[in-house]
């Protein structure tokens, strides 16, 4: 019985320090390293804020959510004027919501589930205008006169021609009055319901963008597409049943209450969207962050998610305001969404994102609360207020921003940016040169979101090719200049729509010619680059030897007799592969130990590195910093005549086959 | 030096040697599993630089996920030779099980003898290895179909159940695997005492009989058996969890030698100390196995 106890007693003490360290192990909360830091907002030769934008199209709805058959009646009121230099014949609108209509639309018709989720719809939805009217017309209803599909494709109704019956000359409003009912599809996507959680993007029939030519950016809903709008203020009263909690773009104006249902109004200014959630579960926290009020919603048990995703904004709101101008927006919204409804997460619109993870996201080494939360919060800058076309140029938005939201991570992190834990520490820069050189030249990276061949390879184009073309800049021209660079553009355009002609002319003033030449080959024709060497050569120098002339007449040289040199030639040649052209370090390693750093700025197509000394040259390292993250392969780099038999490596791989032994075996 | 202290002396040395054995037979054979895939890392040439393979271990493993782009192919084939490698190994490694339990039972007998007898008893072992597989299989894979029967049930419950009770239920299954590996070292015991005795018969000495007779012994005393093997699965785990608490606070610039060194102490003393806690049950599986002969 006596030595019972004691083995009972030796394994609890055993499982009680096991139950300590896996603690200290996988259950870290990611407490995160001293931050870097945080970068200077008041810099000299910043671009002044606009304070607002040019707004062309405003709205006022109001909407009543019917949450029992997930419907909503709306009412909207469209304030639009003609800035732009043509007279117009013809509005255009998107109506995104029909994009769930049936299986046939643009959006669901692909057979691969080509969406960023590659969801099917399960309960179809759609938006059904019921009338539309010019306010103090004669009350003629123009959406009897609308085009029946989408241009082209008689299957989609998402984007659609409405005449209108006299031209409306530039600088002349147009007030529109529209009466809608959607049927809100089970969650596609970011949009609809999942039992009592509804969220609501692209819900409204919206104008397409007026460009300043007078013609409409107007497409119709691609599955790997998102979106492009004009600035506008939004008032909009939403009608929802009492005791749910609702969040939405802008500020909460008004609130009233009626037995059974409760009235909320909110009011935006210059933003070119509008979207909401409502939910009977949702539990809230606020705070008051560098001037902005932020408010997350979760689902129950979620409350550390909910304090990760305020630590994020926590750390980045001030961040990206210092690097890219200050967020100007009163309010910032989280929408953390149930499980279920896992797809609603990890969206962006203006003063609202959607977060997302399971309840034990914090635990085990993983960012993935802080990568999600931070990515969408820079979209706040890279979308938001600077609102590209993200349909024909998704990487201005998507690209610049995953190049931010990594920047901001390993400020915050280090290393361990996506991942930190049990010894292993993963970077987002590695994750993303990962994506980007495995389909690195599949297609080029400027290109409309719905060219892709995939959304495999537009995510790996546009978001991770992107931010390692801005890496590679940061790391060779100094990543100080290149963010400079990118905080001039986003002053100089925010509240615009800037193109990538925009953001190339700013990149011209701000850094070199031969940078700016990279940026484009890198972005605009599927540029690529590989350094790599092949063989090292190191020859004795002897006194030469043989019959010489000089002026003391005919000399006969002997050739010495063997013996060590004392000198050697060494020669290795770089190579590069590819279009793209940068500087690029090389560090050779002598037989006696010392070692020297060339530089080659990259031109032509070989490099000799030579060097006599007395000493052989046993090693050189291409790029040993591994600046160039967009090298197309690192195995390449590097040569040596040492050891190469791995010995850290044999040592890990050791100790897991003994485990795996011991777990198998005897 | 009294009978008591000598017999504790030679049980100790018994004890010590058993415990080399196994360790000095699990890394031979561990550096033969391990082969392929050093040698796929190789072949990808991410080692070939003047800094060696240190480049993998760099923080924000940049490399080595180059490593996992490039080596993929290699390092597939090179994981599925390894795990073929890592079954032969385990089945090879009964031997030296053989040895180390006859060095626990009787100290003081020639190799030769103890090499045949270990040989002897190699099929049974075998044979209970097979079984163990397939219960242990059985084992895994009830709680993994049990947690989709349940996914139904749960799925309007609170989504930290739903997330938990795999886990859980796994847990539990790995507990079962547990248990029946501390059947299957009472009836290695046996088989190998009932081979050291010479028992006439056969069948008693086959590994159904020891299997039997394992099964009986845990009726007989659970408790016992089952808190026996605690310290061991315990002790396993928590020299695996030492060593990688102890490496987590190493310094990442350490030079490669010194990293070396302190990774090879800190994962060699992890398998050593969960070999010493094995071989302390091993003894107290033939301690159960010869009360309950």
């Amino acid at each position: 019985m006596r030595r019972v106890t004691q083995d009972v007693l030796i394994g609890a003490v055993f499982s009680l320090l096991c139950a300590l360290l896996s603690r200290a192990l996988f259950f870290s909360t990611g407490a995160p390293p001293a931050p870097a830091a945080q970068p200077k907002a008041a810099e000299p030769a910043w671009p002044e804020l606009a304070q607002s934008a040019t707004k062309v199209a405003s709205y006022e709805i109001e909407a009543k959510l019917d949450t029992e058959h997930h419907r909503i009646a709306g009412r909207e009121t469209i304030h639009f004027v003609n800035r732009s230099s043509a007279a117009l014949n013809e509005l255009w609108f998107h109506l995104y919501l029909n994009a769930f209509k049936n299986d046939k639309t643009l959006f669901l018709r692909s057979p691969f589930g080509a969406g960023r989720s590659g969801d099917k719809a399960h309960e179809y939805g759609y938006v059904d205008v019921k009338k539309l009217t010019i306010v103090a017309g004669d009350g003629r209803d123009l959406w009897a006169e609308r085009d029946r599909h989408s241009p082209d494709d008689p299957e989609d109704e998402t984007d659609l021609r409405v005449p209108l019956p006299s031209p409306l000359e530039p600088g002349r409003t147009l007030d529109l009055e529209l009466e809608f009912e959607d049927q809100l599809p089970e969650l596609v996507e970011r949009t609809g319901f999942v039992d009592n959680f509804h969220f609501m993007g692209q819900w409204f029939p919206k104008l397409a963008r007026l460009l300043p030519s007078g013609a409409f950016a107007h497409f119709a809903f691609h599955a790997q597409s998102e979106f492009y709008a004009d600035f506008g203020d939004y008032d909009v009263s939403l009608d929802v049943p009492r005791g749910f909690r609702v969040g939405a773009t802008g500020s909460r104006v008004r609130e009233s209450e009626t037995p059974d249902r409760t009235r909320l109004s909110y009011h935006a200014e210059n933003v070119h969207d509008f979207a909401w959630t409502a939910w009977d579960r949702f539990e809230a926290r606020s705070e008051r962050i560098a001037g902005t009020q932020v408010s997350v919603l979760y689902p129950p048990h979620q409350r550390q998610n909910a304090e990760a995703e305020l630590a994020s904004v926590r750390y980045a709101l001030p961040h990206f305001n210092a690097l890219y101008g200050a967020y100007p927006y009163p309010t910032l919204t989280l929408v953390h969404p149930p499980e279920a409804a896992a797809n609603a997460g990890g969206m962006e619109y203006p003063t609202l994102i959607t977060t997302g993870g399971p309840w034990y996201s914090t635990f085990g080494g993983t960012h993935v609360i802080d990568v999600v939360t931070t990515h969408e919060l820079g979209h706040q800058w890279f979308y938001g207020l600077l609102a590209s076309n993200e349909h024909s140029e998704p990487f201005l938005d998507e690209g610049f921003n995953s190049y931010a939201e990594a920047e901001a991570l390993e400020s915050r992190f280090g290393a361990g940016s996506v991942f930190g834990a049990f010894g292993l520490s993963v970077s987002s820069t590695a994750l993303n040169r990962l994506f980007s050189a495995a389909r690195g030249e599949d297609e080029k990276v400027n290109q409309g979101a719905a060219e892709f061949a995939t959304f495999r390879s537009m995510g790996a184009l546009v978001y991770s090719r992107t931010a390692i073309v801005l890496g590679t800049l940061a790391r060779v021209y100094g990543s100080q200049r290149v963010n400079h660079a990118l905080g001039v553009y986003t002053r100089k355009f925010r509240f615009q729509h800037p193109t990538t002609a925009d953001f190339l002319g700013v990149m011209q003033s701000e850094l070199d010619s031969q940078a700016v030449i990279a940026l484009k080959q890198a972005l605009t024709e599927r540029g690529t680059v590989d350094y790599l060497v092949r063989e090292i050569s190191n020859a004795p120098i002897s006194a030469a030897a043989g019959v010489f002339d000089g002026p003391s007449g005919r000399e006969q040289k002997k050739p010495e007799a063997p013996r060590p040199a004392a000198e050697f030639a060494s020669r290795v040649v770089v190579y590069r592969h590819g279009s793209l052209q940068f500087p690029v370090q090389i560090a050779l390693g002598f037989e006696d130990g010392t070692k020297q750093l060339r530089h080659w700025d990259g031109s032509g197509f070989t490099f000799n590195v030579d060097n006599v000394g007395p000493s052989r040259l046993v090693s050189v390292n291409v790029d040993p910093e591994q600046r160039i993250l967009l090298d197309d392969d690192r195995s390449n780099n590097w040569l040596s005549t040492g050891d190469s038999s791995a010995p850290l490596s044999r040592e890990r791989a050791l100790y897991a086959a003994q485990l795996l032994l011991g777990a198998l075996g005897p | 030096m009294n009978d008591g202290t000598t017999t504790r002396l030679t049980w100790l040395s018994s004890a010590a040697a058993a415990g080399m054995l196994l360790w000095i037979s699990r890394t031979l054979l561990g550096l033969l599993v391990s082969y392929p895939i050093v040698l796929a890392i190789r072949a990808s040439a991410m080692s070939n630089g003047p800094d060696g393979d240190a480049v993998l271990f760099q923080p924000g493993s940049l490399l080595l996920l180059e490593l996992l782009r490039i080596g993929a192919p290699w390092l597939a084939s090179a994981l599925r030779v390894a795990l073929l490698l890592a079954l032969l190994c385990a089945i090879s490694e009964l031997v030296p099980l053989a040895l180390a339990l006859d060095l626990l039972r009787l100290p003081g007998r020639p190799l030769l003898e103890r090499t045949r007898r270990a040989l002897r008893v190699f099929p049974g072992f075998l044979a209970l290895g097979a079984i163990a597989l397939l219960v242990q299989a059985a084992l895994l894979l009830a709680p993994s179909l049990l947690s989709a029967a349940l996914k139904p049930a749960l799925s309007s419950a609170d989504e930290r159940l739903r997330s938990l009770a795999p886990i859980v239920l796994i847990g539990l299954g790995l507990f079962a695997c547990a248990g029946f590996g501390a059947l299957l070292d009472i009836a290695r015991a046996t088989l190998l005492q009932r081979e050291q005795r010479e028992l006439p018969d056969r069948a008693g000495r086959g590994a159904r009989a020891a299997l039997a007779h394992a099964l009986l012994c845990f009726r007989r005393q659970p408790f016992r058996v089952l808190a026996s093997v605690y310290p061991s699965i315990a002790g396993g785990l928590l020299g695996f969890l030492c060593a990688a608490w102890l490496l987590l606070r190493q310094d990442p610039m350490m030079p490669t030698a010194r990293a070396l060194a302190l990774a090879f102490g800190a994962h060699q003393l992890a398998v050593l100390f969960a070999i010493g806690w094995r071989v302390r049950w091993l003894a107290a599986a033939l301690e159960l196995s010869a009360e309950n002969d």
